[in-house]
């Protein structure tokens, strides 16, 4: 027999023109925890993704438990013992908890399922594994991390006794991940097979037994924990040695340009509603939203840009009213927006580079001319921002949808920095982009705030935060927590605010 | 281009297939398709009267089938401009029986702008019932057609009848020149020409235009941006209103000389056939309103000559366009899979 | 509206009830036909040709065999092959579903003609003796009892059943495992798929589904509610179906009281013609009582959306 319960051998796929994976290998032990690092893009979600049956695989094969797989699907993964819990929750918010983890596997009682055995059967698992859920909750009703177990019961439920995490702790406050910790290595000792996909070394150091690399699309070698360390691992995931730190220069902020008194605004989730916040923003500085992600910081964003209403309380910009005013209202009175989601909101897909670049100042002059669209000033304008960014393709003229994810984010940040305005808010500004990408847009950061703009800057990644902002504000379910310079900032009493504050204590993460 | 020629290719490899599935049926009722394919066109061709009456039908179906596409491209499924065409229609007539006070040239202005403020506001209901509280406007605009149905219904059988046998106005003091008489053919085909040719300019070289392809492909990104997505998600619907109440003024005034109760049954949803079916490309819907008219006004030429009943030819457009709502449809296999990856990736 | 005041007691009266529930029959079916295929996010905008379908071939199976329920089960098949036409087109072609519902909704209304005139050689409407309607249920221990006798007596076989289904399709929804899934499907294929429920044959069997009630809406319409065919006989209330479909967001029983509603002012404006209303604003009355429903539902959702929505109160 075979020492492993599932071997990748020569794996090759393509999305389209795209190759995800161009050459994948990977293999699991019984009973250990193996991480599967690199950047985004990199193609370890796709690498389990395929595992798990959710596409074909191109060429290669997969063994899993002794068996060749010949077609895979996510039925048959399952029933070969395969559990994935997603990056992006697979729970259908309008059902309950109860009847999102026995969806598919339904116990039945003649005509109707049997919810009172399916309530027996998940506690079994709550128990022995000490996961705290809510059974006849919403989904849209329980926090992250709550949701987060949801999903690792599903996989269980399923009789899954090998289970991929994708990206597990991307939502999850550093103690949060700790607590999902203790879980992995119950399920460990208990025998389980765990795939953990990471790319925060200092995360894969702490729980792995063994750690693989891939590095765009290609495998890059398989370490043992003990025989790795955090810089050798920097260097097989990214093929170079990076600094992303910039040199800070705390020095003059000036006149306040945003201020926000005491706002109200709405949101779907409970956890997301802002409920009285105030803060401000001067010249010349960066100050860094910290938070888990859905705790109010999008509801922020979106009030401050117009584009969700205010209910109570003001919004200053440069001196002028623009609570509740539109976003073209707000834009002229000085804003410049990065939104968070650049294929929904950034960027209109179908439509080319140029004409994304010009979206927002359409009817001004050198893009129009009288009422006619102005082709030669629209090129002039496009050709140079592809320089000066270093946007690829130059062709500005293709349209978005060809471009990869750092190169969509520089046309996003092109067209929003190159107006000057007088307030940046940028949200998630580095979100799903490469390494290349990532240090130009900080240093764009950097230099719209040398040049005197206000930065407001939102971001999941601790790291980003404290490394770029001047001031930071620590925001938990609609309220601020904390405020420090960024120079008393450290993961620990960041990631302490960010579950509600030091008095917190443990239940903190529950939906309140 | 080579986009252009796939597209075209698309639209001619459906027809054939609708047209095949016709002929299936003409075999299956015990006639001869091609005797009836032959008569449809003579229908639609032979003689000054037919050609004419071929373009007279044309005129409004291409303002209908332009309007539906603006509404689409701003992403509306606007299936009110048959009411819109049967307002616009009312108005015109209206104006041009009861303001005689008004100069002739004035006269056929106030027409016309009637016709298109009457059409642009009831096309404005749905519009804002669609964008500020998610009502679904394909349900309330074909239910609004009915009601547009009836309140002319109404008007030219009660207050505004001329008192035949048949529901209709008395005749309006001005006309449209027909130049292929005795068929209805008039000027109001070059009015509908230039309208669709300053509609579709609009569409690509101005700011306005720019903002409803954005409204349409993305109103999220449109907000973003600053543009407000809601208002020019109405102004196009109104536009598309608009272009109903062209199509109904010249109607009344080119075809008929009068209102004529439930003159407008169809062009509504022929042009929305007409648009559809080339996916709404602004360049090829003229062609294919013009091949609808062709098969419309042939239609009765076949039922003549023929044994073949001329729904078959409503039947057969359907077929079309069911065939062609089908993106992936006639794409080589190979051609799909990569389509299908693409999606997979962005999902 | 002197004539309409005095005869108040004859406009609104026992048999108003049954008279509502008569008018609202077809459309409850419709909307049901809509509803299901709703739940799995697919807007059945062709729900109106399904029906158009279903009338004239139950009204051609019910003449030719003599039989209402062959015409009943060749309606429903006939129903259910138009819907997969359409389910294919969107699932497996991608088709944009308002467009090839359209589409559908042409084509049936063209074939129907075609086939009228081809079958029959008739134009506009058939009608013959020969159709054999779906009886009526008649209790005789309800003859004797006043109000209710009035009330429930006489029935179609296809109004008892329409009450039927609504149940059914309830406890469909949300009891069964089939459902769960439907929902799950329509609300998040992807979780969906991951729990390894095979979502386009979820959307499948919804379709069918949703056909079979298509079509057995057309042939209460034609052979339940009236007995011939007309051309367009459906009038928009496949139309009228979805729009009760989004009043009642999907739920069976919401839908149908939905539904209820457009009957009322049917029967309501069918009375008011006798007192000098002219037709057609009796006849357009279900129409903008529809579109006014429709509006006012979208609105009251929206704002209990805001106040759920809003910080200033507490949630939970």
């Amino acid at each position: 027999m075979n020492e492993y319960v599932v071997e990748m051998k020569g794996i090759v796929k393509n999305f389209g023109q795209v190759q995800a994976v161009k050459h994948g290998e990977f293999n699991l032990r019984k009973g250990e925890i193996h991480s599967l690092i690199g950047e985004n893009g990199a193609g370890k979600s796709t690498m389990m993704k395929l595992l798990y049956g959710m596409y074909p695989i191109d060429e290669g094969e997969i063994t899993v438990k002794g068996e060749a797989m010949k077609t895979l699907s996510p039925k048959i993964a399952i029933e070969h013992g395969i559990g994935m819990v997603h990056q992006e929750f697979m729970l259908v918010n309008e059902l309950t908890v109860l009847e999102n983890i026995i969806l598919g596997f339904e116990p039945k009682k003649g005509l109707t399922i049997d919810f009172d055995k399916a309530r027996k059967d998940v506690e079994q698992y709550i128990n022995q594994y000490n996961m705290e859920v809510q059974l006849d909750k919403k989904v849209s009703q329980i926090s992250v991390g709550e949701a987060q177990r949801v999903e690792i019961i599903k996989t269980l439920m399923r009789g899954a006794d090998i289970i991929i995490l994708d990206e597990p702790t991307a939502v999850l406050t550093p103690q949060e991940a700790r607590r999902l910790f203790e879980i992995l290595n119950n399920l460990k000792q208990d025998g389980k097979s765990l795939v953990f996909i990471s790319h925060k070394l200092n995360e894969v150091m702490e729980i792995s037994d063994r750690i693989s690399v891939m590095r765009q699309g290609g495998y890059m070698g398989t370490v043992n924990k003990d025989e790795t360390s955090p810089l050798d691992l920097t260097k097989r995931m990214i093929g170079r040695e990076v600094f992303l730190n910039i040199d800070k220069d705390y020095s003059k902020a000036g006149e306040t340009i945003l201020k926000i008194e005491d706002v109200w605004i709405p949101s779907q989730k409970e956890t997301s509603k802002i409920r009285g916040m105030s803060l401000h923003v001067r010249e010349g500085e960066i100050v860094g939203i910290a938070g888990i992600d859905g705790n109010g910081q999008s509801e922020l964003v979106e009030a401050i840009t117009g584009l969700r209403r205010v209910e109570k309380g003001r919004i200053i910009l440069n001196g002028e009213d623009i609570t509740n005013k539109s976003p073209r209202r707000i834009r002229n009175s000085g804003l410049a927006h990065i939104p968070e989601d650049r294929n929904t909101r950034g960027l209109n897909r179908s439509m080319s580079i140029e004409e994304n670049l010009v979206a927002v100042r359409l009817d001004e002059a050198p893009f129009t001319k009288g009422i006619l669209l102005s082709r030669e000033g629209q090129d002039a304008y496009s050709k140079d921002m592809v320089e000066q960014f270093d946007i690829r393709p130059t062709d500005y003229h293709l349209p978005t949808s060809s471009l990869s994810g750092g190169n969509a984010q520089k046309v996003v940040v092109a067209r929003e920095v190159s107006m000057k305005k007088k307030l940046l808010v940028a949200s998630q500004p580095t979100r799903g982009v490469d390494i290349g990408a990532i240090e130009l847009i900080r240093n764009t950061l950097e230099k719209a705030k040398k040049e005197g703009a206000g930065v407001l800057l939102v971001s999941a990644e601790l790291e980003e935060i404290i490394s770029l902002s001047d001031r930071i504000i620590v925001i938990h379910e609609g309220r601020i927590t904390g405020e420090m310079m960024a120079s008393e900032a450290n993961e620990n009493n960041l990631g302490l605010l960010m579950m509600g504050g030091s008095d917190a204590g443990k239940d903190g993460e529950k939906a309140v | 281009m080579n986009q252009t020629v796939n597209s075209i290719r698309r639209i001619l490899l459906t027809m054939v297939l609708a047209l095949g599935i016709g002929a299936l049926l003409i075999l299956a009722i015990g006639e001869n398709p091609v005797d009836a394919y032959v008569a449809l066109f003579k229908g639609a061709f032979d003689g000054k009267l037919r050609l004419g009456t071929t373009l007279a039908g044309f005129t409004p179906l291409l303002l209908t089938s332009i309007a539906f596409a603006i509404a689409a491209k701003a992403g509306a499924f606007n299936v009110g401009v048959e009411g819109e065409v049967f307002l616009g229609g009312i108005t015109a007539a209206y104006i041009g029986i009861n303001w005689t006070f008004l100069p002739r040239p004035m006269l056929y202005l106030a027409c016309f702008a009637g016709a298109m403020a009457v059409a642009a506001a009831w096309a404005f209901i749905p519009a804002a019932l669609r964008a500020y509280y998610g009502v679904n406007e394909v349900c309330t605009t074909i239910l609004m057609n009915t009601v547009a149905l009836y309140i002319t219904s109404y008007l030219v059988s009660g207050p505004m009848s001329a008192g035949t046998a048949n529901a209709q106005s008395l005749p309006v003091t001005v006309t449209l020149y027909q130049f292929m008489k005795p068929s209805s053919a008039n000027v109001g085909i070059f009015i509908a020409i230039a309208v669709v040719v300053l509609v579709i300019l609009m569409l690509n070289k101005t700011s306005w235009g720019y903002k409803i392809r954005t409204v349409g492909f993305n109103p999220s990104h449109a907000d973003y941006v600053g543009i407000n997505s809601k208002r020019v998600f109405i102004s196009a619907m109104m536009l598309s209103g608009m272009l109903g109440g062209i199509a109904g003024c010249i109607e009344v005034l080119g075809v008929h000389g009068y209102f004529l109760n439930n003159f407008a049954t169809g062009l509504g949803s022929n042009g929305m056939l007409a648009s559809l079916i080339v996916k709404n490309n602004m360049a090829f819907t003229p062609f294919m309103a013009f091949f609808l008219s062709v098969l419309k006004s042939g239609a009765m030429g076949m039922q003549q000559a023929t044994g073949v009943p001329k729904a078959l030819v409503d039947t057969i457009t359907a077929v079309f366009i069911i065939i062609a709502t089908m993106e992936t449809a006639f794409q080589f296999a190979k051609k799909r899979k990569a389509q299908k990856k693409g999606k997979e990736e962005t999902a | 509206m002197n004539a309409i005041l005095e005869n108040f007691d004859k406009i609104f009266n026992v048999s108003l009830v049954y008279a509502t529930f008569r008018s609202a029959t077809p459309i409850i079916f419709a909307a049901l036909c809509a509803a299901i295929t709703q739940q799995a996010n697919i807007l059945n905008i062709g729900t109106e040709g399904i029906m158009l379908v279903g009338a004239f071939t139950a009204v051609t199976v019910s003449y030719f065999s003599g039989s209402w329920f062959l015409g009943i089960v060749a309606a429903m098949i006939a129903g259910a092959i138009i819907s997969m036409i359409m389910a294919v087109g969107h699932i497996r072609y991608n088709s944009e579903i308002c467009a090839i519902g359209m589409g559908i909704n042409m084509l049936a209304l063209a074939i129907t003609k075609f086939l009228v005139k081809a079958i029959f050689n008739s134009t506009g409407s058939f009608s013959s003796p020969d159709i054999k309607a779906i009886p009526r249920v008649n209790l005789a221990f309800l003859d004797s009892i006043p109000v209710l006798g009035e009330l429930f007596n006489d029935w179609c076989v296809t109004e008892w059943f329409a009450i039927i289904l609504i149940i059914f399709l309830q406890f469909l929804f949300y009891k069964t495992v089939w459902g769960l899934r439907l929902r799950a499907v329509g609300q998040f294929p992807e979780a969906a798929k991951t729990a390894g429920i095979r979502v386009n044959s979820v959307k499948y069997q919804a379709m069918l589904i949703s056909g079979l009630i298509g079509g057995l809406a057309g042939a209460h319409l034609s052979l339940g509610y009236s007995t011939q065919f007309i051309e367009n006989m459906t009038n928009n209330r496949g139309f009228m179906g979805v729009a009760a479909m989004y009043f009642g967001g999907a739920n069976p029983v919401f839908t149908a009281l939905g539904c209820l509603l457009f009957g009322f002012s049917d029967s309501i404006g069918a009375r008011l013609q006798a007192y000098g209303i002219p037709s057609q604003f009796v006849l357009m009355m279900p129409y903008i009582v529809t579109v006014a429903v429709l509006s006012i539902s979208m609105v009251a959702k929206l704002s209990a959306g805001r106040k759920r929505e809003s910080a200033l109160h507490s949630g939970n």
